[in-house]
């Protein structure tokens, strides 16, 4: 549960600090397309981003995991939902990561 | 129904026991406590926004295919329908972060009280009213958050 709960507190900082830059500026002017990719193009709001990405990742998963877990509890049940967070987080993190890699300009060809 | 304590009951017989409601009985949440509400909103809105991250993560995915995806994704967006769903995550966010804080104080022991010996009505020592305070501040800060969203999104700001 440690891991549960410095994500969880970790991503509230974080998503904070992401939810303000909508803010910062009219709220429909901050989704126009100029101004999301000067977001992605500037290093460490994208660092922010790949954070915020992890740590709810993690914690979105472990989190569906301790419910699976207390649904029912055997020896394969347990196998595979840990694979499935697993799988889940890794998906989504990679999937997150291309975003934000070719947003940000940082193209890998 | 005879308390526990007293020297000379005795517990009914099984055929006479009348708590009979098997799942219903479990699902009935007219006898929840507090805490047993607590406990079914922060599963809810942790998977509710668990949906909501990864459909997050696949919308700002439009992004990387120009111009016209991305204001293609708005439109499907940024509608009434839209920011009803997003004021719906502000709520879920907000008591979720607010009532997990206040359960990783509970796991730790503080603000639970002293264990007590357990007596009919067997009404939980641990629920008392920091507790209960923190259920509800969690509940009233996603409310004042979704007003404020509210605000934001449909006042044109």
């Amino acid at each position: 549960m440690k891991i549960h709960y410095m994500t969880g507190i970790g991503a509230l900082f974080v998503v904070a600090v992401h939810i303000m830059m909508r803010l910062v500026m009219p709220y429909n002017l901050s989704l126009e397309y100029e101004n999301v990719i000067a977001n992605y193009h500037n290093l460490p709001y994208a660092v922010l981003l790949e954070s915020i990405l992890v740590l709810i990742a993690i914690h979105g998963f472990n989190g569906l995991r301790i419910i699976l877990l207390e649904l029912r509890q055997s020896k394969n049940w347990e196998d595979f939902v840990t694979i499935l967070t697993i799988a889940g987080m890794m998906g989504i993190i990679g999937y997150g990561t291309r975003t934000i890699i070719v947003a940000s300009g940082l193209s890998l060809g | 129904m005879e308390k526990a304590s007293s020297p000379s009951s005795s517990p009914p017989a099984a055929g006479d026991r009348n708590n009979r409601e098997g799942i219903i009985g479990w699902l009935n949440p007219g006898r929840y406590g507090w805490e047993r509400v607590a406990y079914w909103l922060q599963r809810l809105t942790g998977v509710g926004l668990l949906a909501y991250f990864i459909g997050h993560i696949y919308e700002t995915s439009n992004l990387t295919q120009g111009f016209d995806a991305w204001n293609t994704m708005l439109e499907l967006t940024q509608t009434p329908m839209g920011h009803m769903i997003l004021l719906l995550v502000i709520g879920m966010s907000t008591f979720h972060s607010a009532n997990g804080i206040r359960l990783v104080f509970t796991h730790g022991g503080k603000g639970v009280g002293s264990p007590g010996r357990p007596d009919y009505p067997y009404d939980a020592a641990s629920l008392n009213y920091r507790q209960k305070s923190g259920i509800w501040i969690a509940l009233i800060l996603a409310a004042v958050a979704m007003l404020y969203g509210a605000s934001v999104l449909f006042g044109g700001e």
